[in-house]
């Protein structure tokens, strides 16, 4: 069974190169993707973009997305999210981005109310079919 | 390689929280040999409601709801290989556990424990992947 590396498709997703992450940004293994903890930067220059809980999560999808199709995968094809936001109460702020993206059969999720890397609102991790 | 991605649904539609209180998530997903199931709280079997109480109290509702989850999609608590307890206060780890260990008696899963803020009240969110 192979283990194969993503790379990121755009410098700005490169975590490990930009701000010392000693992660891959995703994983290809047995048929499924894991994708590394996402939050909000710039895809092409790697700035971080602190925002609303809504904006960010729009552009942490956006970055999933790339992410994803990189890899032949797609946001339609996610099976599991962790979704950690920085406060509860953006519960349902959070949840009006997310659904715009899972118009059907959305995947499995977990909301956890954590603290986020560099102050920000909303990471998101992934685990997705890879074809 | 091709890998299908199937929804899964609880047989009793009161366990269904994604539909009932409109949440866009799954109950679970099948993919790659293995169910992912979404965070589960407190739910009563009987009723749909959320059923708020005790740390032990909650953990049972929720485990014995979740082999109900698995067991709709085909597979068991038995299958569980990773478990992932969100707990409003890690001093009330210990009531979790005793209960917890009532549920996996013999070769428990990996498990991951975090204290969290949870909503509505809740003391314990549980999720986990079984083999499918």
């Amino acid at each position: 069974m192979t283990r194969d590396i993503i790379h990121a498709p755009a410098a700005g997703l490169d975590f490990r190169k930009l701000y010392g992450h000693q992660q891959s940004v995703a994983i290809r293994a047995n048929g499924l993707i894991f994708v590394s903890g996402m939050v909000a930067v710039d895809p092409e220059t790697g700035e971080r973009l602190h925002g609303s809980v809504t904006s960010e999560a729009h552009r942490i999808f956006q970055n999933l997305k790339l992410i994803l199709e990189s890899a032949g995968s797609s946001l339609a094809q996610i099976v599991q999210v962790h979704a950690f936001i920085y406060d509860r109460i953006e519960y349902d702020v959070l949840n009006r981005v997310y659904e715009k993206y899972f118009v059907a059969q959305p995947p499995a999720r977990t909301v956890w109310s954590v603290k986020i890397e560099s102050g920000f609102k909303v990471q998101l991790d992934a685990v997705a079919v890879a074809q | 390689m091709s890998t299908k991605r199937e929804i899964i649904q609880p047989k009793n539609a009161n366990l269904n929280v994604s539909k009932n209180f409109n949440l866009p998530h799954s109950p679970g997903v099948r993919a790659g040999g293995f169910i992912f199931l979404s965070g589960m709280v407190s739910i009563d079997a009987a009723t749909g409601e959320r059923a708020m109480g005790t740390v032990a109290s909650e953990t049972r509702q929720i485990l014995s709801n979740m082999a109900h989850m698995l067991e709709s999609a085909g597979s068991a608590m038995n299958k569980v290989v990773k478990v992932n307890v969100l707990l409003y206060d890690m001093l009330e780890w210990d009531n979790m556990n005793r209960v917890y260990r009532e549920f996996f008696p013999v070769d428990p899963p990996a498990r991951t424990t975090c204290g969290v803020q949870l909503a509505g009240g809740l003391k314990v969110e549980i999720e986990c992947i079984a083999l499918a």
